[in-house]
């Protein structure tokens, strides 16, 4: 197979250490108390914080991380990007900390430190040896409400986020391309701005917005902190409340997403550009998340493996491989997110292939999941696919914290974190019939998608010759 | 097939096996409990065991068996032969071994640099005996069906089409062509539009039959497998091949068009920039005072002049690098990064500024320490998981280095002096060394006052 098609496994991939526990699993009586996947241990503190410790010896390190419930979902009318220019900002003057010194530090003390922000969240996170975790939990807990960031570094920083944004976006048209097919399909819906921000108001943003929107949000009681490695959870447990503890709650500001308008009419996005040689297919649904609601989320899981998941894929197999169509095909899913989600399909066209046949490629696949629904030994094989390749998630110090912190800071509870490989186990073939009509039935047109092309610019027609004598 | 005892998750979790990594507190006399393993029948591999998790992890390389190989009129064969060994083997069809592949949950997957030619394995303890017939079968039978076949070249086609609307890509493309002008390296290791349609199964059975073989052969593996385990599955996946690779002899060569600047002329509104001026070797006695040059220079991001004279300071850029490259035949120490179309000329006068001071007056004794102090302490988070290890192991392995090598390595790092750095950036840092190419519109850059040698309307091997 190729390399650079190399597609997500599912988000909520874990792991189990003992595989017999996963084979036995469904033969066990229903009391047993089922295994956990990363025996997480779980605190709160008294001012709201939450605390999560996965212990992992093997190596002396450990990932150190504070996710805050904030993101741009959450940002004022008009200050799209605050949410991560604040991240930025984040690094740039804090209690004690001079700019630019909060890295420097990590960096002498031979870690890593970085940052993310999201349309639900924003995540701070450090790797480093375990002797210096109390230095990066104190630093970290300095600027969760004491940031202190002069006028001019955030002009400078400013100037960063811009250079982000041609950089991630405006140089490559199928950056814009997502960006365009997102505000099709989140109509009246924060999602349908990009997190990066538009560039106008990017251009705009202030010191006073940014700690506006820090002061907002920017609390204990809006944190999760998390730390996996070389640790147990009374060492965490003891420096949290000796650093963290000593924060006030702030007031939680309530999210209200509005619904989606009933728009009639799917919609169509074409984009062409003159520096694209490739053609791209996609096609978005709006689909629930683990939050909005975990049993149709479990299943498009698994329907997602079954229809898009790699060269084994119904998509794949059809659409590349049967008609040769397309050079790839497939499914991407994310189902941590707060509010809805998304499904989205994609295909690359094979050379002379229109877009139009692709569609229909595909419009037939879904209908046929639709109709049929899927064979029992897909669907345990589905299963199996998704319970074992869960087992490699324990075997970094990083992806247990950065799968457990996506979960919980949209919604799921840690238990059902650890729970995933068994609930994962009980979605059943009349659950993917149900859900695909629920969600992607092409035959229904109350059900609305966003279908965008992404093109090269055509050509403008050379006269023929057609041989008459002038 | 092995029925494995049942744990509970109690008893696994009271288990705790010696942390693989000597902290600092043990005092060792190694690193990292690294064991040579030879087979019966002679194949050699290292090898660190951990078993408090059910994975095992191989990578492995043949040395020199890359697209540096490659004949100009068959770029992109070690890259096809790396998409279409897992495209069935032996009497398992394509479909039928990517679908064994994937519901066992086994990572079986091969890519080619331009000097080596690498694979992986990766497995659950109790699938692990199919993984290792599918490993052997890909190497000593694969069947570079028809079908397959032209779904990766197409695939290739696509991926190269993509990449035509990214900068970054277009850069790298133009850089390699210039600076290793005239040598293999200059090639497209990903093939061309056109030589991938005229690759065949042919060439495919020619480059198995030429390249892979046990004389440059190259492994590490670590997790869940003992020495002795480990010999036996040495010699079943390994030990058919043949004894002796063919292959040509590659020259070395120097960065070419130094002090030239070439120009890919594209209507965005971020120019990318790329250089590339001689580096140095791993090899070389100096390596480890060049690694700590090179974090003060630009290598580590925040903390490093670069980034804090041109981000941190002016905000001209999302990021900005330096880095070495140690191919086997070229050394080179490389700047990326990207500006506004107008800050282009500001950008390059700034990495000149900082390249001539580095060169021309000592660090300080903070940069040094802070340099020593992240180079020795960052090596484990290297190291925390099954293929982190061993990829660090073959890296080690493929440049020739001994099992020593990460015993040594900070020794060696803190025994660097400022004067050492000195030295050394005095020699190596020179800006007229710089082979420079811009990706960007060529109006703006000659009006913001940018000498351009050179513009290249169509980049060179990709059509």
């Amino acid at each position: 197979m190729t390399q650079s098609f190399t597609l997500p496994l599912p988000l909520r991939i874990l792991s189990i250490l003992c595989l017999c526990l996963i084979l036995t699993f469904s033969a066990q009586a229903q009391d047993t108390e089922p295994p956990k996947v990363f025996n997480a241990e779980y605190y709160t503190l008294d001012n709201g914080m939450e605390v999560v410790v996965i212990p992992n010896h093997r190596v002396p390190v450990v990932t150190h991380m504070v996710w805050y419930r904030v993101g741009a979902a959450d940002e004022p009318a008009g200050k799209s990007g605050i949410a991560h220019f604040l991240e930025h900002l984040l690094f740039k003057g804090s209690e004690n900390l001079e700019p630019g010194e909060f890295s420097k530090i990590v960096r002498s003390l031979g870690g890593r430190d970085n940052a993310f922000t999201a349309h639900d969240y924003t995540a701070y996170f450090q790797s480093i040896a375990v002797e210096h975790l109390e230095t990066v939990m104190k630093m970290e807990s300095g600027r969760m409400r004491d940031l202190a960031v002069p006028e001019n570094e955030v002009l400078s920083e400013r100037k960063v986020i811009l250079e982000e944004r041609s950089q991630r976006t405006d140089n490559d048209p199928s950056g814009r391309f997502g960006e365009y097919l997102n505000a099709a399909l989140y109509i009246n819906h924060p999602y349908g701005i990009p997190v990066i921000g538009w560039r106008q108001e990017m251009e705009a943003l202030s010191h006073k917005d940014a700690y506006d929107f820090y002061n907002q949000y920017y609390g204990p009681n809006n944190a999760i902190l998390i730390v996996s490695g070389d640790v147990t959870g009374d060492q965490v447990l003891e420096l949290a409340k000796k650093h963290y503890g000593r924060h006030k709650p702030v007031e939680i500001t309530k999210r209200n997403f509005p619904k989606v308008p009933q728009l009639d009419g799917a919609a169509k996005i074409t984009h062409s550009h003159p520096s694209i040689r490739q053609s791209q297919y996609q096609q978005i649904f709006r689909v629930p998340s683990y939050r909005i609601n975990e049993s149709d989320a479990l299943t498009l899981e698994v329907i997602e493996d079954i229809l898009g998941g790699g060269a084994t894929s119904r998509l794949y197999k059809e659409l590349v491989v049967e008609q040769k169509i397309a050079t790839s095909a497939g499914l991407y899913y994310d189902p941590n997110r707060w509010s809805d989600a998304q499904f989205v399909l994609y295909a690359t066209p094979a050379p002379n292939v229109d877009m139009e046949t692709i569609e229909k490629a595909m419009e037939d696949e879904l209908r046929k999941f639709v109709v049929f629904g899927v064979t029992d030994e897909e669907l345990s094989d589905a299963i199996s696919r998704l319970q074992a390749a869960a087992i490699y998630a324990r075997d970094s110090v990083r992806g247990p914290a950065m799968i457990i912190g996506r979960g919980m800071i949209t919604g799921s509870s840690l238990e059902s974190i650890e729970t995933w490989p068994r609930d994962i186990g009980t979605v059943t073939a009349e659950n993917i019939k149900t859900v695909a009509k629920r969600y992607f039935d092409p035959d229904n047109s109350n059900i609305r998608t966003v279908t965008g092309y992404l093109l090269p610019e055509e050509k403008p027609e050379t006269t023929q010759d057609n041989g008459d004598a002038p | 097939m092995i029925l494995r005892k049942q744990f509970s998750i109690f008893a696994l979790t009271a288990l705790l096996f010696t942390s693989w990594v000597n902290s600092p507190a043990q005092a060792r006399d190694s690193f990292l409990d690294i064991k040579e393993v030879t087979s019966e029948s002679g194949i050699t591999a290292w090898l660190v065991e951990d078993h408090s998790i059910p994975i095992i992890a191989l990578s492995f390389a043949f040395k020199d068996a890359g697209a540096a190989q490659d004949e100009p009129e068959k770029q992109g064969l070690a890259q096809l032969a790396s998409n279409t060994l897992d495209e069935g083997a032996g009497n398992i069809t394509s479909e039928e071994f990517q679908k064994e592949l994937r519901d066992l949950a086994i990572t079986l997957r091969y890519n080619s640099g331009r000097d080596h030619f690498e694979g992986e394995l990766k497995t659950l303890t109790k699938n692990s005996d199919r993984a290792f017939e599918l490993l052997a079968l890909s190497i000593t039978e694969p069947r570079f069906d028809e079908a397959p076949l032209a779904r990766m070249i197409a695939a290739n086609q696509s991926r190269i089409r993509r990449s035509q609307s990214d900068p970054e890509w277009m850069a790298a493309r133009l850089l390699n062509d210039k600076a290793y002008s005239n040598h293999p390296y200059a090639q497209n290791s990903g093939g061309t539009l056109s030589s991938l349609s005229a690759l065949t199964a042919n060439d495919l059975r020619e480059f198995t039959s030429a390249r892979l073989a046990k004389n440059n052969l190259v492994i590490s593996v670590a997790g869940d497998i003992t020495a002795d385990e480990l010999k036996t599955r040495l010699d079943s996946v390994f030990g058919n091949l043949q004894d002796t690779a063919t292959l040509k002899s590659v020259p070395d060569t120097e960065i070419q068009n130094q002090g030239k600047i070439f120009l890919h002329d594209r209507d965005i509104p971020q120019t990318v920039i790329q250089i590339s001026q001689p580096g140095i070797s791993r090899h070389h006695p100096d390596y480890q005072i060049a690694q700590v040059m090179n974090f003060v220079l630009g290598s580590s991001g925040f903390g490093s002049r670069l980034t804090e004279e041109i981000r941190e300071k002016r905000g001209l850029t999302y990021g900005i690098y330096s880095y070495f490259t140690d191919h086997n035949h070229a050394q080179s120490l490389s700047i990326s990064t990207s500006t506004q179309n107008s800050n282009v000329s500001d950008m390059l006068n700034l990495i000149k500024q900082e390249w001539t001071k580095l060169a021309n007056e000592p660090i300080s004794n903070t940069e040094l320490s802070n340099a020593q102090s992240y180079l020795t302490g960052a090596l484990p988070l290297s190291m925390t998981s099954t293929k982190q290890i061993t990829d660090l192991l073959l890296s080690i392995q493929l440049d020739g280095l001994p099992i020593t090598y990460l015993d040594d390595r900070n020794a060696k790092l803190n025994a660097v002096t400022v004067d050492d750095v000195q030295n050394l950036a005095s020699k190596l840092l020179n800006t007229d060394q710089w082979t420079t190419v811009l990706v960007g519109p060529s109006a703006a850059l000659e009006s913001s006052g940018v000498a351009v040698d050179e513009t290249i309307a169509t980049l060179p091997n990709v059509e």
